[in-house]
C-alpha cells in the first residue's frame, strides 16, 4: 500500500512540473520581444483590396519600415460601411488601434470630445497641407488628424455613347435631366444606375437637390437652429426625387443593390445605364476595373435648377478625404506620429495621383497629368462652396435618421414632407429645441 | 480539513477543473443580462458619460413602431421555420434513414449548406436576387415567365420573404441530421409488427415513426422557435434590415441601435426585450407540449 501511494505522490508532481515548464516557455518570447525592442503598430482603414487609394498606403508603409526597421506596421483594413461600426465598437471598448482613419468633421470630433486622440499640434502641418484641407480635422486649435485625399466631389458620369446614340446632350439643367431621362426610358435605358441599399449612395442625390434650391443656407440654418430640417428646400428636394422615381430613373429595387458588391457598377459597365452619381473615388476603382469603359464617360457636375438659390458650381463632397489620427490609448505615440510624416510627403501625394485620387499634399497638383484628375481638380477650384456629407456634417443620431429617411423617399415609404419632418423632429429631440 | 484531505476531496478538484468554463460563462454570458437591464435605464454612447432615463427607454420602446414591426417579423420567421424546415428535415431523415444506395453521399451533400457561413450564403444569394443579373431572373426570363421577376431584395413587400429562403435552405440539414438519430433509436420490432399487421409505407410514418419521433420534434422545435426569435446573420449580411425595416428582426434592430447609431442604451432596452419575449415563448411552448407527452 505504502508504495502504491508513494508513486501516486511522485505522479501527481507531474503536472506541476509541465504547468512550471509552460510557463518558463510562453514567457522566454516575451523577453526576447522586450529586449531588442521591435514594435508593431495597427493601422486601421477601409482600404480593402478594391479600394483603390490602397498602393499609396501600402507604399507610405514601407517607405516607412525601411527607414525605421525596428517598426512594423500592421494594416488591416475593413469594408467602408463595415469599419464605421467597427471603429466606434472599438472607441467604446477603450481598444482603438495606434493609427485609425475617419472622414474627419464630427465623425472625428466625437472622439476628440471623449479624449481619444491624441493631438498632432506639435508638428507644422501648413507645410505640406492647405490650411482648408486641415480645417476638417482640427478642433478646438488643435489638429487630430491629417488627409490624404484632397478635394472629393460627388460627380455626375454620363456614357458618351449612349447619349449619341439617342441624340442626347449632357443635361445642364434640371428641365434638360427631364428630357434626357424621358429619351432614356423610353429607350429601356436605366437613366441612372445606384446602389441604394447603403444608404448614402442615394443621400447624394438629395444634398444636390438641398444645395441647388436653397444653397448651403437652408443646411446651415437648420443646423444652427436658425432654420428647420422640414423647410421648403429640404421637402421640395423630396419632391424631385420621387418626381424621378415615378418616371423610373432608378434601377428596379434600387434599396436592394449594395455598392460595396458593385452592383450599381455592373449596370453602367453593361450597357444598362446611362449616368451614374458617385464621388470621385469612383475614377480609380473604374480605373481598376474596368479601365475601357473611361473612353466613354464624360464628367459633369449636378445639373442647375433655374429657379434655385444655390450656385450651380456648388459641390457636395469633402474638401478633404479620409483623415488619418493617432489614438490616445497607442503605447507608440511618437512612432505613429512620425508615420504621419510619411502620408504628408510629395511621395505619397504622387502615389496618390497614380492610383486615380486626388492629392491633397502641397506641390504635387502642377504634376496631374490624368486629363480626369486635373477635370475634378479644375470643379473643386470652381467651386464656390464645397458641402461635405451629410452624414459627416451632422451628428451621428440625426446623421441616421437622414440616411434612412431619404432611402425610404427612394423606395417611395414616405412623402417628401413626412421624411423631413421625421428629420425635424429628431433634430429637436437631439438639439434640445 | 487540512490541504492533502482537501486535494483529494472529489467536489473541491471538480470545483478546481470548473472553475474557467464557469468564470468564462458568468463573465460573457450570465452577467450581461442583468447589466443589459441595468444599461437599458440609461442613455449612453459607449464612450461618454451615462445618462439616467428611468423608464423612457422602456416606454419609447411600447410604442416604436419598428420594434413591434421587428417582433412580428421574427414571429413570421419562427411559423415559416417550423412549417418549411420540419417536414422537409423529417422527409429528408426518412428517406436516408433506409438501406438505399449511396446514402452516406447523399447524407454529405444535404448536409454541406450547414457546412457554409453564413455571410458567404449570404454574398452567393445575394447575387443570385441581383434584378439584372442574378441567377433566378435569368432563369424565369429564359422560361418566358418574365412576369414573375422581382426586385427580391429591393422591394419591401418580398424582401422578408427573400431572406427567410436561404435561411431554411442553411438550417434543415440540422434538423435532418437530429431526426435520422432520433429514427435510429426507433426499435426494429416496431417497424416488423408494422409489415406484419400489413401497414403501408405512409402508415408506418405517421402510425410507428413519428409517434416515436415526438419528443425528438418537440426538442428540434424548441430550438427552430428560440434560434428564430435570435436570428441575426443572414439578415444582416443580405438587407441589413432593409429596405426601410422591412426585413427588421429584433436582433438586427438592435445592433443598429446600439453599435451604428451609438444608443447603447436603447439598444440595451431592446436586448433585454427580445431576451423576455424568447424566454416566456420558450416556457409557454414546453409547457403545452408536456401536457401532449403525459396524455
Amino acid at each position: 500500500m505504502n508504495l502504491i501511494l508513494e508513486g501516486r505522490e511522485k505522479m501527481k508532481r507531474i503536472p506541476i512540473y509541465t504547468l512550471i515548464i509552460l510557463i518558463i516557455l510562453t514567457l522566454t518570447p516575451l523577453t526576447t520581444v522586450m529586449a531588442q525592442e521591435n514594435i508593431t503598430i495597427e493601422l486601421w482603414d477601409i482600404l480593402t483590396q478594391s479600394e483603390a487609394l490602397r498602393p499609396a498606403i501600402k507604399d507610405a508603409i514601407k517607405r516607412f519600415e525601411a527607414d525605421n526597421s525596428n517598426v512594423n506596421i500592421k494594416h488591416i483594413p475593413t469594408s467602408n460601411d463595415n469599419y464605421k461600426t467597427k471603429l466606434r465598437t472599438a472607441m467604446s471598448a477603450n481598444n482603438a488601434p495606434d493609427i485609425f482613419m475617419t472622414w474627419g468633421s464630427t465623425g472625428l470630433e466625437k472622439y476628440v470630445d471623449q479624449n481619444k486622440v491624441y493631438s498632432i499640434e506639435g508638428v507644422d502641418w501648413t507645410k505640406h497641407f492647405p490650411t482648408t484641407a486641415l480645417s476638417i480635422g482640427k478642433f478646438n486649435e488643435q489638429q487630430y488628424g491629417i488627409p490624404v485625399q484632397g478635394v472629393t466631389p460627388a460627380i455626375l458620369w454620363y456614357r458618351t455613347d449612349m447619349f449619341e446614340k439617342y441624340g442626347l446632350e449632357a443635361p445642364e439643367t434640371y428641365k434638360d435631366l427631364l428630357k434626357v431621362v424621358k429619351t432614356l426610358t423610353d429607350n429601356d435605358i436605366i437613366p441612372f444606375t445606384l446602389a441604394n441599399k447603403n444608404k448614402w449612395t442615394g443621400s447624394e442625390y438629395y444634398m444636390y437637390f438641398v444645395d441647388r434650391i436653397g444653397g448651403p443656407e437652408a443646411l446651415q440654418k437648420a443646423i444652427s437652429r436658425e432654420g428647420a430640417f422640414n423647410d421648403e428646400p429640404f421637402i421640395e428636394a423630396g419632391r424631385k426625387i420621387q418626381e424621378l422615381v415615378k418616371m423610373g430613373a432608378f434601377p428596379d429595387g434600387v434599396n436592394g443593390l449594395d455598392e460595396n458588391a458593385g452592383q450599381s457598377r455592373m449596370l453602367l459597365y453593361t450597357d444598362k445605364a446611362a449616368m451614374y452619381l458617385i464621388g470621385s473615388w469612383s475614377y480609380g476603382i473604374m480605373k481598376q476595373e474596368t479601365p475601357k469603359i473611361l473612353d466613354k464617360l464624360e464628367m459633369i457636375n449636378f445639373p442647375a435648377i433655374e429657379d434655385g438659390k444655390g450656385d450651380p458650381s456648388n459641390l457636395i463632397g469633402a474638401p478633404a478625404q479620409n483623415f488619418y489620427s493617432v489614438s490616445q490609448n497607442s503605447e507608440y505615440k511618437d512612432v505613429s506620429v512620425k508615420f504621419l510624416k510619411y502620408l504628408a510627403d510629395k511621395e505619397m501625394g504622387r502615389a496618390v495621383i497614380e492610383s486615380g485620387n486626388m492629392p491633397v499634399v502641397k506641390g504635387v497638383a502642377k504634376e496631374i497629368e490624368d486629363p480626369y484628375l486635373k477635370e475634378i481638380y479644375s470643379m473643386g477650384q470652381k467651386a464656390s462652396h464645397i458641402q461635405l456629407w451629410y452624414d459627416q456634417t451632422l451628428p451621428l443620431e440625426l446623421a441616421q435618421v437622414h440616411l434612412n429617411t431619404t432611402q425610404a423617399l427612394f423606395g417611395m415609404e414616405m412623402t417628401p414632407e413626412e421624411a423631413a419632418n421625421q428629420m425635424e423632429a429628431a433634430a429637436k429631440e437631439y438639439y434640445g429645441e | 480539513m487540512n490541504k492533502k484531505e482537501l486535494m483529494n476531496n472529489k467536489f473541491f478538484i471538480a470545483a478546481l477543473f470548473l472553475l474557467p468554463a464557469v468564470l468564462f460563462s458568468l463573465v460573457y454570458l450570465i452577467i450581461p443580462i442583468p447589466l443589459s437591464a441595468y444599461y437599458s435605464f440609461f442613455k449612453w454612447d459607449g464612450i461618454g458619460a451615462m445618462e439616467f432615463l428611468g423608464l423612457k427607454n422602456w416606454s419609447k420602446l411600447l410604442s416604436d413602431p419598428i420594434f413591434w414591426s421587428s417582433m412580428a417579423n421574427n414571429f413570421k420567421l419562427v411559423a415559416i421555420s417550423l412549417v418549411v424546415q420540419i417536414p422537409i428535415a423529417l422527409f429528408l431523415a426518412v428517406l436516408l434513414t433506409r438501406k438505399i444506395k449511396g446514402a452516406d453521399f447523399f447524407k454529405t451533400i444535404y448536409f454541406v449548406p450547414m457546412l457554409l457561413s453564413s455571410v458567404a450564403v449570404a454574398f452567393l444569394w445575394r447575387y443570385m436576387y441581383d434584378p439584372t443579373f442574378g441567377l433566378i431572373n435569368r432563369v424565369l426570363n429564359l422560361v418566358g415567365l418574365e412576369q414573375l421577376t422581382q426586385s427580391w431584395l429591393g422591394n419591401p413587400d418580398i424582401a422578408f420573404y427573400s431572406v427567410a429562403a436561404p435561411i431554411q435552405w442553411r438550417f434543415i440539414p440540422l434538423y435532418m441530421i437530429i431526426f435520422m438519430a432520433g429514427i435510429s433509436n426507433i426499435p426494429q420490432q416496431l417497424y416488423e409488427a408494422a409489415e406484419i399487421d400489413g401497414a403501408s409505407n405512409l402508415q408506418t410514418f405517421f402510425f410507428v415513426t413519428l409517434p416515436m419521433l415526438r419528443s425528438t420534434v418537440v426538442n428540434a422545435s424548441v430550438l427552430i422557435i428560440v434560434g428564430s426569435l435570435k436570428y441575426f446573420a443572414m439578415i444582416f449580411a443580405l438587407t441589413g434590415g432593409g429596405p426601410n425595416h422591412a426585413s427588421e428582426l429584433m436582433a438586427t434592430y438592435l445592433y443598429s441601435k446600439s453599435f451604428t447609431e451609438m444608443n447603447m442604451g436603447y439598444g440595451s432596452t431592446i436586448s433585454v426585450a427580445l431576451f423576455l419575449v424568447a424566454l416566456i415563448v420558450s416556457v409557454v411552448f414546453l409547457n403545452l407540449s408536456k401536457k401532449d407527452v403525459r396524455n
